[in-house]
């Protein structure tokens, strides 16, 4: 295990950002995800790689990357509500319908996942794995705190270099009680009671901010977060799918459902009498 | 993703069936990724023949009405309903007289020939291209989608009920692989002497 | 090639035909070292088997280069021909990306049963295919990959990734040029996307069928009518239609016509 840890450990100053191919053979083998990346063989690769894959910038660009959408979280008295969209788009293209934006760190820590979903995906489970590193040297549990700047400071070595995302880390620990962390790829790391990310941020935010308190109960709390995203993916096209539920407590993560939205929606709108801008007259 | 024919989104399509065609559309408006009304239909009715409009809204109205204007001065004129086939080069016509700077829209007529009940359809591209197809004609952000689909669901000879099915199934699960389309659908079946409109019960998302 | 260093709107003449001016600094060509290759691959999986399917044409523009280009291929088996392998992975996009990708992933798996003495598990190939991708994050493969096995409890499974390595399992993927045109044709057929069942009730009452496995014949089935469809309205898709059947007996090779139009 020692043997293993100081493999990992290797600072990131003394590696460099190209690999040979011995070097990616020993990668190869390597249990660990790797830092080494391979860059085009030009001067400006960031330019380079933005016209390659931005298709904000370049429309017409041959590389789509899927892109996450609207994702929530707020801390309150009972704990962390955690809630997400699942679709993926590239360009208007529904790449997919059923992306897992919540990525589960370990048994109380959880991220979320906005902007690319590789670069989500990829870091979040090296975070996973630093986390784990953390545990074995110290005997304990990562804080949020501290997870959440592992994840900072690496993106921010990264920055300029093009990635994209906007996570959020949530995790209660007793050193800090319910704890929630806004990291995103400028490097910018916040803490905070509530964030919406992503695209349909703004329709979610109007829900959330509407009816937040501290001291809603579980069930006025995980009944908030699904309305919010529920709002958000009515009203943006680019988000949409399956509402995925976390309750972040004390004892660890619970899921509560990754449902489509669909059924939810019109038993919101015909029990509920909400979204009354849609008909159902189905005449 | 500034193209003029996808800002608002919108997906339409029309189907050749037996002594019956259909047409049908999606309900969404947006403005980008924000969706700004779910009940915006894009097929009007002129008399007995129905034309879908997709593409950038504010010409939606703008063809939709000057059309509807022609085709009454037409009826006015001639005294009798306009067919089909002669909307389709009212339509053509009225498109390349805007050749070079053209109504960002892609039509899509559905009618019965009035002397023999043929089922007649077509579609165009917005500086009046007439595409004549014996089977299916689709328009709007949601097209690749609908092609696959329609290429996949539809057979020859299809009875009214038949062809609402097909294309119901047809348009509903295309446009929800469209971001830029959905949220409720109008479909229409025209037969000899009967025109069912029924409306679809879409994703909201 | 000559499409190697222009850019990709401009498909003729030379890359270097800007004039430099005297005050210029040194100025970096164009770099594109993209083809798309076009084709579309899919791949279904059921209860105890996948299926990977992909057409078999390689073009570049409006040219078709050749009518027999593989596009699904064995990973870790036996020998130059890789007998006995369980896991297929289908590439689409640049031919050579998914070539290289190939390779390397190929050669993964193998070390990993020399070194383990077993077998790699789906599961983990897949992963591994997901770090393969992200590793080029700067210098992305372009291709959209789908990786088709069995997994541990002998039920079918199909992973499907971005060119930079975001990775998803699922029932059914399709990729490449016509994916927009038959991935809601799977939604419709194999997940059974807006279909309800009749006469459970009126309006909102209507109950929607709830998605179960398909037997293999449905799904070969409606693997050749996507691929006839696809062929119809996409230029670059057709020629040969190759399909691979995985079960736990191994996997099947079938090669069927497709217009060669």
């Amino acid at each position: 295990m020692d043997a293993l840890v100081s493999q990992l450990e290797t600072p990131r100053s003394q590696q460099e950002l190209y690999n040979s191919e011995e070097e990616q053979e020993q990668l190869a083998l390597s249990l660990s995800p790797s830092l080494k990346f391979a860059l085009p063989p030009i001067a400006q690769s960031q330019a380079w790689l933005r016209a390659m894959t931005d298709d904000y910038s370049n429309p017409n660009c041959p590389i789509k990357i899927a892109h996450g959408t609207t994702t929530l979280a707020f801390r309150f008295q009972g704990g962390i509500i955690v809630c997400t969209d699942s679709r993926a788009t590239a360009g208007n293209w529904i790449a997919s319908q059923t992306v897992k934006k919540v990525i589960e760190i370990n048994s109380s820590l959880l991220g979320t996942m906005a902007g690319g979903a590789a670069d989500c995906q990829y870091w979040l489970a090296y975070l996973g794995m630093q986390c784990r590193l953390h545990e074995l040297r110290s005997k304990r549990r990562i804080t949020v705190a501290a997870a959440s700047k592992i994840l900072a400071n690496l993106v921010y070595s990264y920055k300029g270099m093009g990635l994209s995302m906007g996570t959020m880390c949530a995790g209660v620990t007793p050193q800090e009680g319910p704890a929630l962390y806004y990291i995103d790829s400028d490097g910018t790391r916040l803490a905070g009671n509530l964030f919406c990310v992503g695209s349909g941020q703004t329709f979610a935010y109007g829900v959330l901010d509407a009816e937040y308190r501290y001291d809603l109960t579980d069930e006025e709390a995980l009944e908030l977060g699904r309305r919010s995203i529920l709002a958000a993916m009515h009203r943006d096209a680019y988000s949409g799918g399956f509402i995925n539920l976390y309750h972040v407590k004390e004892s660890g993560w619970v899921k509560h459902g990754f449902n489509d939205m669909n059924p939810i929606f019109w038993k919101t709108k015909l029990g509920k009498g909400e979204f009354s801008n849609v008909t159902a007259d189905l005449n | 993703m500034s193209s003029p024919f996808s800002i608002n989104g919108g997906a339409a399509v029309a189907m050749v069936g037996k002594d019956c065609v259909a047409i049908a559309c999606d309900l969404r408006l947006g403005l980008q990724s924000l969706t700004v009304s779910n009940n915006y239909p894009k097929i009007f009715p002129y008399g007995d023949v129905y034309l879908g409009l997709t593409g950038l809204a504010t010409d939606i109205s703008t063809v939709s009405d000057l059309l509807r204007y022609k085709v009454n001065m037409y009826r006015l004129r001639e005294e009798r309903a306009i067919s089909p086939q002669t909307l389709a080069n009212l339509v053509s016509s009225s498109l390349y007289e805007r050749r070079f700077g053209p109504y960002f829209v892609s039509p899509v007529i559905a009618g019965l020939n009035h002397k023999d009940g043929k089922p007649f359809i077509c579609g165009f591209d917005s500086i009046g291209c007439i595409d004549f197809a014996k089977d299916f004609i689709v328009s709007g952000t949601a097209s690749d989608q609908l092609f696959g689909m329609c290429e996949g669901l539809w057979e020859p000879d299809l009875g009214p009920d038949e062809l609402f099915e097909t294309i119901s199934q047809a348009l509903l699960s295309a446009v929800d692989r469209d971001a830029l389309s959905g949220w409720g659908a109008h479909v229409y079946i025209i037969e000899k002497d009967k025109v069912t409109k029924r409306l679809l019960k879409g994703r909201q998302d | 090639m000559a499409g190697m260093f222009a850019g990709p709107q401009e498909m003729m003449g030379y890359s270097f035909n800007t004039a430099p001016t005297s005050a210029s600094e040194p100025r970096q060509h164009s770099f594109y070292p993209y083809t798309d290759n076009g084709g579309s691959t899919l791949g279904i999986s059921g209860a105890d088997f996948t299926i990977m399917a992909g057409d078999t044409r390689s073009t570049s523009g409006y040219s078709i280069n050749s009518r027999h280009v593989p596009k699904l291929f064995l990973i870790g088996g036996e020998g130059p021909k890789n007998k006995g392998a369980r896991i297929v992975l289908s590439v689409v996009g640049f031919a050579a990306d998914g070539d290289a990708l190939k390779e390397k992933l190929d050669k993964e798996v193998k070390m990993y049963k020399y070194q383990h003495g077993k077998p790699m598990t789906v599961s983990a190939c897949a992963q591994r295919l997901s770090h393969i991708l992200y590793n080029k994050r700067f210098f992305p493969y372009y291709v959209h990959a789908i990786l088709g096995g069995i997994d541990e409890e002998g039920k079918g499974a199909l992973y499907s990734y971005d060119p930079v390595g975001s990775y998803e399992r699922e029932q059914c993927r399709a990729a490449g040029a016509a994916s927009s045109l038959i991935m809601p044709f799977l939604d419709n057929q194999v997940n059974f996307k807006n279909h309800h069942i009749p006469g459970s009730g009126e309006g909102h009452d209507l109950k929607p069928v709830v998605a179960t496995p398909l037997p293999k014949e449905t799904v070969i089935e409606l693997v050749r009518d996507a691929f006839t469809s696809a062929v119809e309205r996409h230029i670059e898709v057709g020629d040969g239609l190759q399909m691979m059947i995985l079960t736990k007996d191994g996997v099947e090779e079938q090669l069927l016509p497709l217009k060669k139009d």
